[in-house]
């Protein structure tokens, strides 16, 4: 498939983003508190363009409202065990109902990403706990990356990423 | 309900790290991993600033953060507001946080990586609970509260500073079921610290010494906090105490050098301050080969006790010299054998015994003084408020536990199996038993 002008990604990027890393992301509505969440997925569209994180509308609330003001938003991936870690910024991000598929890919996600963390000791349990969501809430938050940026702790943390040529 | 910073520290160790979310200037939010939170009060926390990065600059510009963490046994999630106040670049915070972040640095294979360029302060603001499912918290091994009033009530009856510290660590292993301890006294003139008495180490290590800022105690020591580490560290552990010791001490360092006690593969290390009136008396060191094995809450326990433990000690020192009659003598005993060389050394009172050392410092001169009264007047009954009193020994000041070196001469002399022992006789009395005929050597500086 042909790169896009509008994407930073590569496909090396998108297999990171959208395998079992953990998720988290991050939005501001004016004059207020940055909003935090996890995320419990995420998929790419199919030229690269745009990313789609799933949230739990309870979990993520403030979030889902800063964005819905904003909709600026900040998304970090780190693999735990390379802590390998992606930032990914957009300004046009919306708040939309998940897609049929949604539902097994946050299943298919928590399963992938318990198993990562099983590997590193932690108690499945508690892990399968904390990456819950029900089904009937998930929403998603979709964005254009329009800068990406490295944080793999290190000399060259925060740098910006060099999209694909 | 308001949720108390104090009841969620569990979620502050970092075992799953947090997040924290900041926004520019120009309102773009930021997402970034924390490597450290740290508990500093019930309305406070410390964030590492290790690095001048997008975190750094969107709080220097805007104040206000969020911060999550995630509770490693139950998996509850919260959320932290937070306003920066001011960041710290020394003083006991700071120093506690270097060490802990060098221990989570190695635990994550980030040393070298990792390096604490100050302690930001933030105000806990509020604290919610996010929606979401948890286990429930896995049955606690053993009850922190009771187990520190059947410490302190124990360490309340103890007769003497010997007593005492057998009581301590009896206490730990039954309550608390901490098997590797070590107690430490401060020697303030010398700026050092020394190892009285131990529990759980195939060899003792009384008599051993640490400079103040050496290692987890003596960072912990001249900081006057407690540190507390969840890994192992190398940057931290005892080999390197002890490679930093030996370097300080040049030559004689290596001559007169007793090891340092230590688990070669510790991974949880809690020193705590053991304090009498806001002045350091010593450090009660304890580690176990479990990671994580103290948390927050042993902590605060044992902080608690060590409290006790700085009064007992300042207590005792002041009751240990009554004006109590001389106990009757003991039959001489006329020592028979082949005579024992005992060897001085002004340069630092050491003693060797037989060409092997045994003790040097205060200690050693104490030791001196006690053998040539011995030579030179058949003595063998002597007192504390004598010792105290006599100039050839030199005690750095008058509160100096003078009690914690003859416990350490005493047990120095059985762990060499000398022919010369210190055995108590009542409060603030002891005799001298000399076994084999001594042959003094006084080597002058």
């Amino acid at each position: 498939m042909p790169d896009t002008a509008s994407s930073l990604l590569d496909a090396a990027h998108v297999a990171f983003i959208t395998g079992a890393v953990g998720i988290n992301l991050a939005a501001c509505r004016p004059g207020g508190f940055p909003a935090l969440s996890r995320a419990v997925g995420c998929r790419v569209s199919a030229d690269r363009g745009q990313v789609s994180v799933l949230v739990g509308a309870a979990a993520a609330a403030d979030v889902i409202d800063a964005v819905r003001r904003s909709g600026a938003v900040a998304v970090v991936f780190s693999e735990p065990p390379t802590h390998r870690t992606l930032q990914l910024k957009g300004s046009n991000a919306l708040v939309l109902p998940p897609e049929p598929g949604d539902v097994a890919l946050a299943h298919a996600y928590r399963d992938a990403f318990s198993a990562v963390l099983a590997s590193l000791g932690y108690a499945g349990a508690v892990v399968r706990a904390f990456l819950s969501c029900p089904d009937d809430d998930l929403l998603t938050v979709r964005f254009s990356p329009a800068a990406a940026f490295s944080q793999t702790p290190g000399p060259h943390a925060g740098e910006p990423l060099a999209g694909p040529s | 309900m308001k949720i108390r910073l104090e009841s969620i520290r569990a979620c502050l160790e970092g075992v799953i790290p947090g997040t924290i979310a900041t926004r520019a200037a120009d309102g773009t939010p930021n997402i970034a991993y924390l490597s450290q939170i740290e508990y500093v009060d019930g309305e406070h926390v410390a964030l590492s600033y290790q690095f001048f990065n997008t975190t750094r600059r969107n709080i220097l510009a805007s104040p206000y953060a969020r911060v999550a963490a995630v509770d490693p046994h139950t998996g509850a999630h919260y959320r932290l507001s937070l306003q920066y106040l001011r960041t710290e670049e020394s003083g006991p915070l700071f120093e506690r946080m270097k060490v802990r972040l060098a221990a989570i640095a190695s635990h994550t294979g980030m040393a070298g990586v990792f390096r604490l360029l100050g302690a930001d302060i933030y105000r806990v603001l509020d604290i919610e609970q996010v929606p979401g499912d948890t286990m429930p918290p896995p049955p606690q091994p053993c009850n922190l509260l009771a187990a520190l009033r059947a410490c302190t009530e124990s360490l309340c009856g103890a007769p003497d500073l010997d007593g005492l510290l057998a009581r301590l660590f009896d206490g730990l292993q039954a309550h608390f079921g901490i098997e590797h301890a070590m107690m430490l006294m401060l020697d303030e003139a010398a700026g050092r610290l020394y190892t009285v008495a131990t529990r759980g180490y195939a060899d003792s290590g009384v008599g051993s010494e640490i400079a103040l800022g050496d290692g987890v105690i003596g960072v912990a020591a001249r900081e006057r906090t407690p540190i507390r580490i969840g890994h192992f560290t190398a940057e931290y552990s005892y080999g390197r105490a002890i490679r930093d010791n030996m370097a300080r001490n040049g030559v004689d360092g290596i001559d007169t050098e007793i090891p340092l006690p230590g688990l070669a593969d510790s991974r949880s290390q809690l020193a705590v301050p053991v304090m009498a009136c806001r002045q350091l008396v010593g450090m009660l060191y304890l580690e176990s080969t479990q990671d994580l094995r103290f948390g927050y809450d042993e902590e605060d326990a044992l902080v608690a006790l060590a409290g006790q433990l700085g009064v007992g000690i300042r207590l005792l020192q002041q009751m240990q010299e009554p004006a109590e009659e001389a106990p009757p003598a003991a039959a001489p005993v006329v020592p028979a054998g082949k005579p024992l060389s005992v060897r001085h050394y002004a340069e630092n009172d050491s003693v060797f015994l037989d060409g092997d050392y045994l003790i040097k410092g205060v200690a050693g001169a104490i030791l001196w003084a006690l053998v040539r009264d011995h030579a030179e007047h058949g003595r063998c009954e002597f007192s504390n408020r004598e010792l105290r009193l006599d100039r050839r020994i030199r005690l750095p000041d008058l509160s100096d536990n003078l009690e914690a070196r003859l416990i350490l001469l005493a047990r120095r002399l059985v762990e060499r199996d000398a022919p010369l022992r210190i055995e108590k006789t009542g409060r603030g009395r002891f005799r001298l038993c000399v076994r084999r005929p001594l042959e003094l050597v006084d080597v002058p500086v």
